[in-house]
């Protein structure tokens, strides 16, 4: 195996659920050397929230944070304790990066927000991960994924039908994203250490990495020069047509073709009907004002074939539609199979589970999960031991006092 | 604020198009890279076509507001890439670059003359990024989508929409400028391992198998009891919060959102609402039954939320501590006191002479400022690039703009 992108660079996680674990996620996976903090007996909140195997709950089956946290080093600390604190210092001072998620007041409540840090190690990089930030007015909210999310303005923008609630994107999105932003700016700032002159804070809000790039590239120049905005409307892509998810025989299919030549390509496909014929047609926006026509008509044929053989016929001709598959079909698919996507682990508990493989690849320094997710206070002997040199004894004391 | 930039000496030739490649070229340069957008006048990226645009409104692939706030801190070379001068040119670009960037098809590149195996002619260690839909291979390689129909192929689009109705789209390519930000991650991962082993490597970035990492927690559900999830509307996707929606506010379209994940946090709601009757029904004792009756619980709390503002409701809730927010429009975003507080939309002045709002650093650095450039017009670095750059002539630079080379 060579060695992994990251390999060299020691990273701390103070984090819980999915954000922060998600983004240190990212780094163990490419090879850096990941120290998963949690709190003894309780440990990260994803061990309580499943999904579990036949829904028994089991702190050491969660199948979301077996996702979260493979390839990482767990320990357990009891960071509000005075001896706990001075621990996490120990990793600290020789830490490159330490990632979290927490509230910036009880960071601050804790005596681990960054001002403090960076006199234990001025090197140090702190990201940190919340649904608003460390400031602004909204930065002490309590929030969650879901907060975030709508307070980004995707969802009134572009998520749900018009008169109803705003959607959230079916997963934990907002804190996905934020992740994702949070890992490129991190390691960024890790990298540029030398040229800037030491570590610094890295601030993410989830919501406002949404609310930037996402719904704000599109809109708010627009909104900011001509005062008005839009809103969701439940159509794919409402001024042109066909451009929406549709239902076919067994289940859904994004039809979307819009260029001529694209629609050329699903009239064909449709078996050139004599409705599609009509030459005001082959305009998109033409098609996109006459959406109570042109959706039954092309309806009427998408209800009768399956999703598979409707996205295989159209690409053939050139025309962008996809299936809109489930999360069984998306799984199964062979494409993901052959490019190795779903990789399997083995883990004291779960026994032989799969998981994703990463998000992109590196093919002189593979990334993905290699090692399960560690068991609560799996590594605290090779850490506290091996790491920080600490004495049997020392760290009999440190049990015994429910430190570690 | 240090004057230095993290990325500072990182150079990157950005072939890459619409959105998702030009977010990747945007968050490096925010962080301090050099980055230049290749493109022509010859097929006119179409971001550059959507109005409105900025000024006095003309029509002009320069002043789309859209493409500015989506391709801001990219420089950008025009080069007529159907010319083989145009492309010895872009060699030169990419021999004196750390990264080049595409988001093509796969074979597009190799058919433009600029390959992988071409570039490392020119650039041994060159890292080059890809990203198309579904990979550089496997039989979907080939696969056409939009940034729109891309997020059905990865089971996400199945799990969005109301509880037990259709599949609700998002109306805009949420994958788009994601993957653009997570393939930063991929260039320095690459980097760092070029600075250590003198390697490069050509990315393989699939936009499909990057957006999958979101459904995890559903994937698990699958693959751990076989069940395949569908549209879960604003419930928690593992069902382990409730209340956990969006409830209607007074006024038009105004919502708030609400999630209760702990006993301490419904002590709070309740405590909120001044203690109504309902909440002491045997239905909601505990986290368990609130999950179970959560349909009628989402109905109880409506009823209450509707008469009241959602910016008063929220300090309500929060003062608490009950996890609230208002759901915000785009008028919102432009207006909240939040957002204006940490700079998250800018008003620049574009060099073609008019006032424009994009957003800026969309990530906060303690010690640095982000570099934010407006959007490039169409080879608005030209002369510095081949004249400074790559040391060429004013007379040869003179024909090769005559020739349309550089166009």
């Amino acid at each position: 195996m060579p060695d992994g992108a990251l390999e060299g660079i020691e990273v701390v996680e103070l984090g819980q659920m999915v954000s922060a674990p998600y983004c240190a996620k990212l780094f163990s996976d490419f090879g850096a050397d990941v120290v998963k903090v949690e709190a003894p007996e309780s440990g990260d909140l994803a061990r309580r929230w499943g999904p579990f195997p036949g829904d028994e709950p089991h702190p050491e089956k969660s199948g979301l944070f077996h996702f979260l946290n493979t390839n990482k080093r767990g320990i357990t600390l009891d960071v509000s304790t005075g001896a706990g604190h001075e621990v996490l210092l120990q990793l600290l001072a020789r830490a490159d990066v330490l990632i979290e998620n927490n509230p910036p007041a009880q960071m601050r409540n804790l005596g681990l927000d960054y001002a403090t840090l960076e006199q234990v190690n001025p090197n140090l990089v702190m990201v940190s991960i919340t649904p608003y930030g460390q400031t602004g007015p909204c930065s002490d909210w309590k929030g969650y994924d879901l907060n975030a999310f709508h307070f980004s303005g995707a969802s009134h923008r572009y998520c749900g039908r018009p008169g109803e609630a705003p959607l959230e994107h079916g997963t934990f999105a907002a804190d996905f994203y934020g992740a994702a932003a949070a890992a490129t700016w991190g390691l960024a700032v890790t990298l540029g250490r030398e040229r800037v002159g030491g570590g610094q804070q890295v601030d993410v809000s989830c919501a406002e990495a949404i609310a930037a790039t996402f719904v704000g590239a599109q809109n708010i120049g627009a909104y900011a020069q001509g005062g008005v905005f839009e809103t969701r409307t439940g159509v794919g892509m409402p001024f042109c047509a066909p451009a929406t998810i549709l239902p076919c025989k067994d289940g859904h299919v994004w039809a979307l073709a819009i260029e001529p030549g694209q629609w050329k390509g699903l009239v064909e496909v449709m078996g050139n009907p004599e409705w599609a014929q009509v030459e005001m047609f082959e305009d998109m926006f033409v098609r996109g004002q006459n959406p109570d026509i042109i959706y039954p008509l092309v309806q009427e044929w998408t209800l009768q074939h399956g999703k598979f053989e409707i996205m295989e016929r159209c690409q053939a001709v050139g025309c962008p539609v996809t299936a809109v598959l489930t999360v069984e079909e998306a799984i199964e698919h062979p494409h993901l199979r052959e490019r190795g996507y779903i990789v399997e682990l083995e883990h004291p508990e779960l026994g032989r589970v799969a998981s994703l493989g990463p998000p992109f690849k590196l093919p002189e320094s593979p990334g993905g999960p290699r090692e399960p997710a560690p068991l609560l206070g799996q590594h605290n002997d090779h850490i506290y031991g091996d790491r920080l040199g600490m004495s049997a004894d020392e760290r009999a004391r440190l049990r015994a006092d429910g430190i570690i | 604020m240090a004057n230095a930039l993290p990325l500072e000496g990182i150079r990157m030739a950005n072939f890459g198009w619409v959105w998702a490649g030009p977010v990747l070229g945007q968050a490096l340069a925010f962080l301090g890279a050099e980055v230049y957008k290749v493109e022509s006048y010859t097929r006119v990226d179409m971001t550059r076509t959507l109005p409105p645009f900025g000024g006095d409104g003309v029509r002009d692939p320069n002043r789309s507001l859209s493409n500015h706030a989506c391709w801001a801190g990219n420089g950008s070379v025009s080069l007529n890439l159907r010319k083989p001068e145009a492309v010895e040119l872009a060699l030169e670009l990419v021999a004196t670059c750390d990264v080049a960037a595409e988001n093509f098809g796969p074979g597009v590149m190799e058919n433009f003359g600029l390959g992988y195996a071409k570039l490392c002619e020119v650039k041994p260690d060159i890292v080059m990024f890809s990203m198309p839909a579904a990979g550089l291979y496997g039989p979907l390689r080939d696969i056409r989508t939009y940034g729109l129909g891309l997020t059905g192929t990865t089971g996400l689009d199945s799990l969005v929409g109301y509880l037990d109705g259709p599949p609700i789209p998002m109306e805009q390519a949420f994958s788009d400028p994601f993957n653009g930000i997570l393939g930063g991650f991929a260039v320095l991962a690459a980097l760092n391992y070029r600075d250590r082993t003198g390697k490069g490597q050509h990315i393989d970035y699939s936009q499909q198998e990057a957006v999958m990492q979101m459904i995890g927690p559903a994937f698990m559900d699958y693959t751990m009891n076989g069940r395949s999830a569908g549209p879960l509307g604003n419930r928690h996707p593992l069902a382990a919060a409730a209340p956990h929606g969006v409830f209607p506010c007074a006024g038009d379209d105004r919502w708030i959102s609400i999630a209760v994940a702990d006993e301490g946090e419904w002590q709070g709601l309740v405590a909120a609402m001044d203690d109504p009757e309902w909440t002491r029904a045997a239905e909601f004792t505990g986290p368990e039954e609130r999950v179970r009756n959560i349909q009628e619980l989402h109905e109880r709390l409506a009823e209450w939320t509707a008469g009241f503002d959602d910016r008063e409701l929220t300090e309500h809730l929060q003062s608490r501590g009950v996890a609230a927010a208002p759901v915000l429009n785009v008028a919102d975003l432009l207006d909240d006191p939040h957002y204006r507080a940490r700079g998250t939309f800018i008003e620049v002045r574009h060099p073609l002479g008019f006032e424009e709002t994009i957003y800026g650093a969309y990530v906060k650095t303690s010690r640095t400022e982000a570099k934010v450039r407006p959007g490039p017009s169409i080879g608005q670095d030209n002369e510095h690039v081949f004249k400074e750059l790559l040391g060429m002539s004013d007379e040869r630079y003179a024909q090769l703009v005559e020739e349309k080379v550089i166009f």
